[in-house]
């Protein structure tokens, strides 16, 4: 799997490559405008993520160029901006998803494992770990081969887990994976125990090892040994 | 007071004292003239007098007029030159004294001198007073009326481009000034008064927009270091040798970086909505809109076993953006559930041009009046950025609507007028 980073700030670059790169991506990276288009036109990405504000050219016409030469890479814009309108835009040129600075890792980690799920039509829809298998098309969960019934919440919840397995997810990445804009207005953290203490039950109820350890108070890790 | 009736006090302030001057002159030039007259026609009477004592034979006093003031009488002395004088004689008929001019005069006649005697009325001095008062007073009317009558028509037609910038001004609005333009009139003064207008909006617009921009851009260009801190908290989070400690530590920052990109994020949406950069609106039904808004909230309604009721009276449509509606909805709903007690309730009511939002909850702290005032918030609230109200009030003046707060029944109420 082959990922070009496209964003300037060299920080940003350097965390968001050492995150993703622990997922066993291959991860490529271009701090300008002419530096992402040599690398675009030279390899072939499975996922590129391209800031919108560069030194030397926008990020849009980055997707633009990508498009006209029918590049199959998933595109996920990064903008400081969170403007509807560039979102929309982006999102009418062919990128597959947008996501707003500041943003935490764990989310892009998300995103970018939701956007292969959907673009890798050919291979294995379900997501299979230990007993737990996923049928994200349905939204469905199953234990042991018996299906789970989990809310809504509890799905994503459970998903964003795997997608961030072995990793420790703060529990505020997990609020805004769960409620967006509005996390930072509600007792999230709270409504987090309810939730996560009703889908280990669940899951417990089934025959599932309980794999959510928490880290102190900061939050959760979804330790699982494949 | 009015420019006209200024004008016009100053105008009489100015008058008054000249056209008493010129009163005082008149008063003594009539008189002088008229006195003239009196003795030009005394003497001609005189002429007559002398006519008649030429044709008498016998000398004898001879009565010139009925009420025998005016006589000729034969004397001895010799002769004398004409004297005229002042008199003032009790006249039984009108009952007062009347002013008399009188001559004396010496004719002689075949050796014979006459002493002749013409006395005539004169006008009365409080009779001339009192028509040159009248006369002045008259005068000074027609001024008047003439100064109000040519003011009037001078501030319809002179200063009709003054009226009209000053319409403009008053209804100048920052947001759309590049429809605002003083534009140039033929009176010199007038449109010295549109440049310098239009060169002082254009300052205070181009200030506003820098302003703007940079409040813009600056929250913009927080966004990217704010994501630089979380993608390595993110990171940081992940070492194996972190102890409870520095994870409490770590915790704080990861909090309080959340809580920084909040506001930077609101400070955009208000920049945003000051901008009017949500520009296309939809028809909304609020009752929709609410129903979405609180099957969002219901966890949280739920945890805090809010009792939620919505009377709608009318299917209340307004036109706004519906990015704007939402915000506007959830962020009162937000409100009233976070400032709500253990087990209260919210009521929302719609009626044909009004909604209202009413929560249960502790008294206010701070006035009322800076509820909706950028970062004012209530003590208890530690965890509120203060900015969800202000933003309220933003998006209801973009559209001209009107929000307003009070206590009644125990219940805080927010009331929209659309």
């Amino acid at each position: 799997m082959k990922i070009l980073i496209i964003e300037d700030e060299p920080e940003l670059r350097k965390s968001m490559k050492q995150y993703l790169h622990q997922e066993g991506y291959v991860i490529e990276s271009a701090s300008d405008y002419s530096k992402a288009l040599e690398k675009i036109e030279v390899y072939d990405y499975d996922c590129i993520l391209v800031d919108i504000n560069l030194p030397q050219g926008n990020g849009l016409d980055i997707i633009k160029h990508l498009k006209q030469n029918h590049s199959k890479a998933g595109i996920i814009i990064i903008s400081a901006k969170n403007s509807s309108d560039d979102k929309i835009l982006g999102l009418d040129l062919g990128a597959d998803d947008y996501l707003a600075k500041p943003f935490n890792l764990a989310e892009l980690n998300s995103r970018i494992k939701a956007l292969i799920r959907r673009r890798n039509f050919d291979g294995n829809k379900l997501i299979e770990i230990n007993e737990i298998t996923i049928i994200p098309e349905e939204r469905a969960v199953k234990v042991h081969n018996i299906p789970v019934n989990l809310t809504a919440k509890e799905y994503d919840l459970l998903l964003f887990f795997i997608s961030n397995k072995n990793r420790v997810v703060s529990k505020n990445s997990i609020a805004e994976h769960l409620w967006g804009d509005d996390s930072d207005q509600i007792d999230s953290h709270d409504f987090i125990y309810v939730h996560l203490r009703n889908l280990r039950k669940k899951l417990a109820e089934k025959g599932c090892v309980d794999y959510v350890q928490t880290i102190y108070g900061i939050g959760y890790n979804f330790k699982i040994s494949v | 007071m009015k420019l006209i009736s200024k004008t016009l006090v100053y105008y009489l302030l100015i008058s008054l004292p000249l056209l008493g001057i010129a009163g005082v002159f008149s008063y003594y030039l009539i008189q002088n003239e008229l006195r003239d007259g009196t003795d030009e026609s005394l003497q001609k009477e005189k002429t007559y007098a002398e006519e008649i004592i030429k044709t008498i034979k016998e000398p004898h006093t001879v009565f010139l007029s009925t009420d025998s003031l005016s006589t000729a009488i034969p004397i001895k002395s010799s002769k004398k030159t004409d004297v005229y004088s002042d008199i003032s004689i009790y006249d039984k008929t009108e009952k007062e004294y009347l002013n008399h001019r009188v001559l004396k005069s010496f004719f002689t006649y075949q050796n014979q001198t006459y002493l002749i005697t013409i006395s005539k009325t004169t006008l009365e001095e409080d009779e001339l007073t009192e028509g040159l008062f009248s006369a002045f007073g008259l005068i000074i009317s027609f001024l008047v009326i003439g100064f109000l009558l040519v003011n009037w028509l001078l501030s319809k037609i002179l200063w009709k481009p003054f009226y009209k910038t000053l319409h403009e001004l008053n209804a100048y609005e920052i947001k759309d000034h590049e429809q605002r333009h003083f534009s140039t009139v033929n009176t010199l003064e007038f449109n010295q008064l549109n440049e310098a207008l239009n060169k002082m909006t254009e300052k205070i617009y181009s200030d506003f927009s820098q302003q703007k921009e940079f409040t813009e851009n600056a929250s913009h260009e927080m966004q990217t270091p704010l994501a630089v801190i979380k993608a390595h908290l993110d990171l940081l989070i992940q070492s194996p040798h972190l102890q409870e400690e520095e994870m409490n530590h770590l915790q704080a920052i990861e909090n309080t970086t959340k809580k920084l990109a909040s506001l930077n994020k609101a400070l955009i949406l208000l920049s945003k909505i000051d901008n009017h950069q949500f520009k296309e609106s939809d028809s909304i039904s609020l009752k929709n809109s609410i129903d979405k808004t609180i099957r969002q909230y219901s966890d949280l309604i739920q945890s805090k076993k809010i009792s939620i009721e919505v009377i709608a009276d009318d299917a209340l449509t307004v036109n706004m953006n519906i990015v704007l509606a939402d915000i506007l909805i959830s962020n009162l709903l937000q409100n009233a559930i976070r400032h709500n007690i253990e087990g209260g309730k919210i009521l929302i009511q719609i009626n044909q041009h009004s909604l209202s939002i009413s929560n249960s909850g502790k008294p206010l702290t701070i006035n009322p009046k800076d509820l909706f005032v950028r970062f004012k918030k209530d003590d208890s609230s530690i965890d509120s950025l203060g900015i969800g109200l202000s933003i309220t009030k933003s998006i209801l003046d973009t559209y001209g609507y009107s929000i307003s707060y009070h206590y009644l029944n125990q219940l805080h109420v927010f009331e929209i007028k659309f």
